[in-house]
């Protein structure tokens, strides 16, 4: 018990734990929404889209999570327009910016700004540092990801669902879709400075991914993604702290081996 | 009552070229109207502006109360962990608030619309492991429970074996009955010629009338051209190529 209790000793350690449990919470009841409407690349996508925008934040002087917004919306809209004439594949298009993104990000971090060191961070995350306002962001993301799933859960499972009778059904369909994509926005910004920009999915897919594969439920998905985010979010962060890693990366490789689980287990079922 | 009433209706998707013009029917309390075309000739665009999805370019085009929509059930999405009873509580969401829980009374009215349709003993069964004809039925008790008095139903047969057909077929007969109206988009001229009018689209209104006036080898024609095969002297068959 001592091993589990002893690294949240460090204050460092109780806030990186206090921003995964918040995280999880937000990952877990986003990324049910996230798997369901098949969002999974676009979320991924996103969460690299904020790389260039990082690298120029601190130079630059803006707050980070600013500037990773503007980086999202940039993105989001240079999708809208590549799709626009409809001569390109969504996935094609995704993949393209994702590209872009991230060399864009690279040259500014190398040759621009000589980021140095600091690249790993923003790319991986870190437990070091996390600041009151990366807590109050947590915080204040979880806190939508409650109230959206209780007002809109419903709007966006009958979309989800059965698009064409969406309308029909009375819920607002265009409005729940628009609000869905800016809250992806912002559980991307809020897990940033944890697991970093390449690596957002381990909290806001993965898990959610993982509950699916058990769940009959839509109680079952959100209540299983929360609970697994929970797990691999401090599992990873104790594993974190005693190797010496990022935790992006240590909440990814414990993430994909619970996955690997759950799809044994479902095939053995 | 007119349920419906289109005059010279013109509507499309882009707001300025018209994809259905030249409308003009309507829909009588207790009435079944028998939508057919060819694909792309308009009977997903008329049922869409009947919703209200699509704008009234020119004419004008009344309906009494809201319509609810019955799409193929293969639209739906087969992979979601809802039970038929979830997807027929979709029902109830317009009239309840969206931070309310849906009480018992809304589960005991989409449990007797389950129990309407022949499927009481499978609410608590995953929507995507019944036949295509047990979810379309699943459907149709949704709609049921929005408590609409119009039921636009978009090729309610497609992906349906005949047993199922057979009691699809009656459960509309029962609404029918009942006074309620229905708009029945098909690819099938035997199932249209069991409803009170037929309506023939192919871009524009080919037709409107009884059975026996509107499906004339003349009309079909019009309505299908190359689509048309004719078996016969009385029979006439048409290649259904469903959309996806």
């Amino acid at each position: 018990m001592d091993a589990l209790v002893d690294p949240f000793s460090a204050p460092y350690m109780q806030r990186a734990l206090l921003a995964v449990v918040l995280l999880a919470v937000a990952g877990g009841l986003f990324g049910a929404w996230i798997a369901l409407r098949r969002l999974a690349f676009f979320t991924h996508a996103v969460g690299t889209a904020t790389f260039p925008g990082l690298v120029v934040a601190g130079p630059a002087g803006i707050a980070a999570p600013v500037a990773a917004l503007g980086a999202a919306a940039l993105y989001t809209a240079g999708l809208a327009r590549l799709l626009r004439d409809g001569r390109l594949a969504s996935d094609a298009a995704t993949g393209l910016m994702l590209v872009a993104a991230l060399a864009i990000g690279s040259i500014l971090a190398g040759d621009v700004f000589e980021s140095g060191a600091e690249v790993d961070r923003l790319l991986f995350g870190t437990l070091l540092g996390l600041s009151d306002g990366d807590l109050w962001l947590a915080g204040a993301v979880a806190a939508l990801a409650v109230g959206c799933t209780a007002v809109l859960g419903r709007t966006w499972l009958a979309t989800g669902f059965d698009p064409g009778a969406a309308r029909s059904l009375g819920v607002p369909a265009a409005l729940g879709d628009w609000l869905l994509l800016a809250m992806l926005a912002l559980a991307v910004v809020a897990a940033l400075p944890c697991v970093g920009a390449l690596l957002v999915s381990t909290l806001l897919v993965v898990p959610s991914a993982t509950a699916r594969l058990l769940a009959g439920s839509m109680r079952g998905l959100l209540a299983g993604g929360v609970a697994l985010a929970l797990a691999e979010g401090v599992g990873g962060l104790l594993a974190a702290d005693e190797l010496n890693l990022p935790p992006g990366p240590a909440i990814a490789v414990l993430g994909g081996a619970v996955f690997g689980l759950a799809a044994l287990a479902r095939r053995l079922r | 009552m007119s349920l419906v009433e289109a005059r010279d209706l013109a509507t499309g998707y882009d707001g300025l070229r018209a994809a259905l013009r030249g409308v003009t029917f309507t829909v009588q309390e207790g009435q079944a109207i028998a939508v057919l075309g060819p694909n792309g000739g308009g009977k997903t665009t008329l049922l869409r502006v009947l919703l209200g999805e699509l704008a009234v370019l020119a004419g004008t085009c009344t309906v009494a109360g809201r319509a609810a929509y019955v799409a193929q059930s293969g639209r739906a999405r087969l992979d979601f962990p809802v039970s038929a009873l979830d997807v027929v509580l979709m029902g109830a969401y317009a009239r309840t608030s969206p931070w309310r829980r849906l009480g018992r009374a809304e589960r005991a009215r989409a449990t007797a619309m389950l129990d309407r349709v022949g499927l009481a003993g499978r609410a608590g069964e995953r929507f995507g492991t019944l036949s295509g004809g047990q979810r379309q039925r699943v459907l149709i008790a949704r709609a049921l429970l929005q408590d609409a008095p119009l039921l636009l139903l978009d090729e309610p047969f497609t992906g349906v074996d005949r047993a199922s057909e057979a009691e699809l077929l009656a459960i509309l007969d029962e609404l029918r009955a009942e006074g309620r109206g229905l708009l029945v988009s098909t690819h099938d001229i035997e199932h249209a010629r069991r409803w009170d009018r037929v309506l023939c689209l192919n871009g524009v209104q080919i037709a409107f009338g009884p059975p026996g006036e509107a499906l004339t080898p003349q009309i079909l024609h019009a309505t299908y051209g190359e689509e048309l095969v004719t078996l016969g002297e009385e029979t006439v068959a048409v290649h259904a190529h469903h959309h996806d």
